[in-house]
């Protein structure tokens, strides 16, 4: 039974206490595209609590009215959003304030302690750091030494902080020192927004709470997984980051691992936070060193392939090479595209090779797990058919339509046997209506509700970056050019010879 | 008879590129009773010169308003930002430069699910790249020399068939059960003379190397063409040795085919067989049918492509 009695019976869904979320870097652009509009989204559920508000601070001279009308136009451009008439905006807006400040300043910890008891806003506080990576030490430590950090007798603290969580393992070793110094884990939130969508959620359901799926998921009847994380985009205006992070450090250290992780891990005792995160944590120890499974020696043999985008043709219309974008070096060796073959040792998946794939100024934009199965062992309708049945698939589609698709053989109406594959879709959107809850909404309140299931443990990330490590390392030390693909295209040749020295393709998409 | 973007599909919608997933996803093109795209099986890519497409758009409609094909109409220009339009399950790309049609095709076709590329007409050396991304490429172009050329040197890529290939089908089949008598199978290399009556020679062609990379045919074996009475494809075909002649003939309403069998001038009882769907909506769905690669088929190209 709750504390308020009156929330028994209700069928409602969980809302956090009072809450005040403490935006760091409030006036860049993952606060602007993204949380501003979760927030918004969450009050129009009806999910945040009777008591919410919201600070932003930024080095930027502002005051709270200017960040309102930030707000107002973030809900215009990116939630498409009129806020003027709309009473949810103005609620929440009058529910919005400023401090600005350097964040290696201690005065601006003393301002925003001030402001929390001003606004009566220091029960629960959730800091967001929509900061660069660079910065998040010393604003944890200011919140440390501020005490700012630490939760009162009745009340909470907890921090989020965006990927990439380090980059490297000492880093991301040194980093999570630091963060507990002054919070311990339970009050830390590694936000991977992956986790926070429908479908990644979904595998979960999928895998465990339907009984015929899980006999099969396993080296018996799975031939290979594919993990790919396509997008259309170039870098935009993110060079200044992503000349020093690249495709390996920005994708696979953390999204692909975990999604690999879910596919992989073993059922959970119960769904609590530590049950799924132990057991996706086992999934991530079983990960075999990413260069042990080389093919031969030499650069054209390993199973991890990095490669740039050239010129080429996306989404209708010609585009520059990764060199030629603005705030890239004429001469960058930062990888655009990552092809790596993981293999797994544990019981279920000795053997199975995972296959994972990710680029920008790919086709399309798309991100989803492949399972492919085993051939059956015998065909049987060769003769008649002409032609070998395609294994089946089973394709979890995490963006940008989230759903799952089953593809299987079926017979083609007509007195001869001619056998075709067909695929049977679930969509989240044709199926249930209404709005798919966007991955950050579900972030946020999971955090102020202070469930941590869908954000990185600690260990997980240190032990990610310890597979990614060497393969950095490598890279330093290797001379020969970069491959290269055209953008538009589906990566470079060395990805495609990847898959045929095991006999295997990527999957069209 | 030029063509216009807009007559390609005149009941579609201007879009741009990259809406068009979201149009056909959403049907927010789509006519009234038209089947919703997650029951398609299939991509089909049509590509060549816009007066050639016209055509492909109306059976690409059909067939994906019947809920089989996601159809992508692409025409060869010199517009690296070509104007998109999106009616129901197909869509079309206008004066695209060749060098991005593996682009825009590996970012429309449906995931999962097979591609089939309609060829008709365009730079052979466009294949090349088509071929990598295609199960099977069916080729329709009005002149075929140079294509079939090319197309021999990517048998081992991809699976191709070609229209006039689907429409000698039946022609095919019935030619065959003549020798399905093992009498006439016997005296195969009797045979010394194939003549073949009608408008289209290529076709003509194909089937002559089809039945001679086949059948072990003495050295002496001739083909003869002549043209035919009618504006049909083909209007006959007579395979003859001294003593027996057989003949498939094309009926006067053109929608059968009749076969006879003459032995020393006598001649056995007719047989009417229909020539069935020879519209383009009607071979293309013969050819989405077929999966593997047709050796038949690349033998008799190779041996044409050869001679």
């Amino acid at each position: 039974m709750s504390a308020n009695p009156l929330h028994d019976g209700l069928r409602l869904e969980p809302t956090p206490g009072p809450t005040t979320l403490v935006i760091f870097g409030a006036s860049g652009d993952l606060t602007r595209r993204k949380l501003l509009p979760a927030v918004y989204r969450l009050s129009r559920r009806g999910r945040l609590p009777a008591q919410f508000a919201v600070i932003g601070i930024a080095r930027t001279q502002m005051d709270d009215e200017a960040f309102r009308t930030q707000f107002r136009d973030s809900l215009k451009e990116f939630a498409g959003t009129d806020a003027h008439g709309d009473e949810v905006a103005a609620s929440l807006a009058s529910r919005m304030y400023y401090v600005s400040g350097e964040t290696d300043d201690a005065g601006l910890y003393q301002r925003l302690q001030a402001r929390l008891t001003e606004i009566n806003g220091a029960e629960g506080v959730l800091f967001y750091l929509a900061i660069p990576p660079t910065v998040y030490a010393a604003v944890i430590e200011q919140l440390g030494a501020s005490g700012l950090a630490d939760p009162p007798s009745r009340g909470w603290r907890r921090i989020v902080v965006e990927k990439p969580f380090g980059t490297d393992l000492d880093s991301a070793r040194a980093l999570n020192r630091l963060a507990h110094q002054h919070f311990d884990e339970d009050q830390v939130y590694r936000i991977d927004h992956y986790l926070g969508k429908e479908t990644v959620q979904n595998l979960l359901v999928f895998r465990f709470a339907n009984g015929m799926f899980e006999p099969v998921w396993n080296r018996r009847y799975i031939d290979h997984v594919q993990i790919t994380a396509a997008e259309t985009v170039g870098v935009e205006h993110r060079a200044a980051y992503y000349e020093g992070a690249g495709a390996l450090r920005d994708m696979v250290q953390n999204h692909l691992m975990q999604v690999l992780s879910l596919v992989a891990m073993e059922p959970p005792i119960a769904f609590t936070a530590e049950s799924v995160r132990d057991r996706k944590m086992d999934a991530l120890l079983a990960v075999q060193p990413l260069l042990s499974n080389a093919d031969g020696k030499g650069a054209a043999a390993s199973p991890v392939v990095r490669a740039q985008y050239r010129a080429g043709w996306v989404n209708g219309s010609e585009v520059p090479g990764y060199r030629a974008e603005k705030g890239v070096a004429a001469a960058s060796t930062t990888e655009t595209y990552v092809a790596a073959r993981v293999h797994l040792d544990s019981w279920r998946w000795a053997g199975v090779p995972f296959y994972l794939r990710t680029g920008k100024r790919l086709p399309k934009r798309t991100t989803e797990i492949a399972i492919q199965f085993r051939r059956p062992p015998l065909e049987i309708f060769r003769r008649a058919s002409q032609v070998s049945v395609a294994p089946n698939l089973l394709v979890v589609n995490v963006q940008p339509d989230e759903g799952i698709s089953l593809r299987f053989e079926t017979k083609l109406p007509g007195t001869r046997m001619q056998i075709a594959p067909v695929m049977m879709n679930f969509r989240y959107g044709t199926t249930f209506g209404g709005e798919v809850p966007e991955a950050y909404e579900t972030l946020l309140l999971d955090a102020m509700l202070g469930d941590p299931t869908l954000f990185a443990r600690h260990d997980f990330v240190e032990t990610s970056w310890s597979l990614i490590g060497p393969v950095l390392d490598a890279w330093r030390s290797q001379k020969d050019e970069m491959a290269t693909y055209e953008g538009g295209e589906w990566g470079p040749a060395e990805a495609d010879e990847l898959m045929s020295r095991d006999g295997r393709r990527w999957r069209s998409l | 008879m030029s063509t216009s973007p807009s007559e390609l599909l005149p009941a579609g919608a201007a879009v741009s590129f990259n809406k068009i997933g979201e149009a056909m996803a959403m049907g927010t093109c789509q006519a009234n009773g038209a089947t919703p795209m997650r029951a398609l099986v299939a991509t089909v890519v049509a590509v060549g010169p816009i007066e050639r497409l016209g055509a492909a758009a109306e059976a690409l409609q059909s067939l994906g308003d019947a809920g089989t094909v996601r159809g992508i109409l692409i025409s060869e220009g010199d517009n690296p930002a070509p104007p998109a339009r999106v009616a129901g399950n197909t869509v079309a790309l206008h004066g695209l430069p060749p060098a991005y049609f593996n682009n825009a095709v590996g970012a429309l076709r449906l995931s999962s699910l097979p591609t089939l590329v309609w060829w008709r007409g365009g730079r052979p050396d466009t294949l090349d790249g088509l071929a990598g991304l295609a199960e099977r490429i069916v080729l329709d172009d009005d002149e075929p020399e140079s294509t079939w050329s090319r197309a021999v040197t990517l048998f081992e890529g991809s699976a191709f068939s070609d229209l006039r290939w689907a429409r000698l089908t039946q022609w095919r089949a019935l030619m065959a059960h003549f020798f399905d008598i093992p009498e006439v199978l016997a005296a195969t290399a009797d045979f010394s003379k194939l003549t073949i009556a009608g408008s289209d020679r290529m076709s003509a062609r194909l089937f002559a190397a089809w039945l001679q990379s086949s059948l072990q045919f003495n050295a002496g074996f001739t083909v003869e063409y002549a043209e035919g009475s009618t504006k049909a494809m083909i209007d006959e075909v007579r395979l003859a040795d001294h003593e027996q002649e057989l003949v498939i003939r094309l009926s006067p309403h053109r929608t059968c085919l009749e076969t006879q069998v003459s032995v020393q001038g006598h001649r056995s009882a007719s047989r009417l067989v229909s020539l069935r769907d020879q519209t383009l909506t009607g071979l293309l769905t013969e050819e989405l049918r077929i999966r593997a690669r047709d050796g038949a088929f690349e033998r008799a190209l190779s041996r044409l492509v050869s001679a």
